[in-house]
């Protein structure tokens, strides 16, 4: 019998590097030692609540440790605060030409903007050192660029949010399944 | 590529890491080595499993001691800043069946561990001496 696979799977997102593995271990040990006295429906939801209730000290435990601290830096610095720049270019500009104050940014701006969000994520996804860092690192420049999108001055297409909310975290992946793959 | 490694790896270490890790320090730091209610609970419980103490052992043996069901989170969040204070020091077992393919993480008390555990315990007869106190149930 093994644990519910959504705590598991909760519990490897949320668990640092250094804990996650012993964590687990720990847990699948006294879940297996419960199973052989309780029913499968009392196990799991021990299993559970376990998982749930170690969600807080975990993150608490991975913002101390520097490791959910450098990600969310990361992408503030990376992704947020380059995007919140070219806006304020972006307005500059417009606001230099007659007759163009106000209006919506051409695609070509835009476009300029969508490329520096991949290249800045992919640069953050480069720096990950794991899976669970990576995947993080991706969220983190999700919600970076969707608060820039929410700052932002400028009028945003829908098309162009969502392609910078998708780019975002796939070129993190990317830049990190590439560095992963590369010719040691 | 290997000037970007080092580039990388200087703003890791120094840009990033370095900020954060501070502010840990600080935080540890500025308790100084005395222990809070959990952690005592947390070290003493080490303490009593001498060398096989490891995440679940010192969750069971608080809940069987003093009753409370303990998250393995909130232990293991306890036990990483003891070790930050100094307090205790781990070691990593290889990986067994019984624990899925799992390494181990046991915990073994520090002599500043030691003195901690006898300064709180101390510290906490000082105050205790000469009060005396009514029988459970007898106050309402």
């Amino acid at each position: 019998m093994k644990p519910p696979l959504l705590a598991r799977a909760l519990l490897a997102a949320v668990a640092g590097d250094a804990e996650a593995d012993c964590i687990a271990g720990d847990l699948y040990e006294e879940f297996t030692y419960l199973a052989r006295t309780c029913s499968r429906y009392g196990v799991s939801r021990w299993y559970f609540s376990q998982v749930i209730r170690s969600v807080l000290p975990l993150l608490k435990l991975r913002v101390r440790s520097g490791e959910l601290g450098g990600a969310i830096l990361g992408a503030t610095l990376g992704v947020a605060l380059p995007l919140l720049l070219l806006d304020q270019l972006w307005r500059l500009v417009y606001s230099e030409i007659p007759l163009k104050d106000g209006l919506d940014r051409a695609p070509g701006f835009l476009a300029v903007n969508v490329s520096l969000v991949c290249i800045c994520s992919a640069v953050n996804g480069f720096r990950a050192r794991s899976e669970r860092q990576a995947a993080f690192t991706a969220l983190a420049s999700i919600c970076a660029a969707g608060a820039a999108l929410w700052i932002s001055t400028g009028s945003t297409p829908a098309a162009y949010a969502l392609l910078v909310l998708l780019l975002a975290p796939v070129s993190s992946i990317l830049s990190y399944v590439l560095r992963l793959r590369r010719p040691v | 590529m290997d000037t970007w490694k080092a580039l990388n790896g200087y703003i890791r270490h120094f840009a990033i890491d370095r900020v954060y890790r501070f502010f840990y320090y600080v935080e540890t730091v500025a308790k100084g080595e005395l222990l809070g209610e959990f952690e005592h609970l947390v070290l003493l419980a080490v303490l009593r499993l001498a060398g096989d103490a490891y995440g679940m052992r010192v969750r069971r043996e608080i809940a069987h001691r003093t009753g409370r069901d303990v998250s393995i989170g909130a232990v293991y969040a306890t036990l990483d800043r003891l070790a930050a204070k100094g307090l205790i020091s781990s070691s990593l077992s290889d990986p067994t069946p019984e624990r899925g393919g799992r390494a181990k993480r046991s915990f073994r008390v520090t002599g500043a561990g030691f003195d901690a555990v006898n300064r709180t315990r101390q510290e906490l007869a000082n105050m205790l001496e000469g009060l005396e106190f009514p029988t459970f149930g007898a106050v309402r």
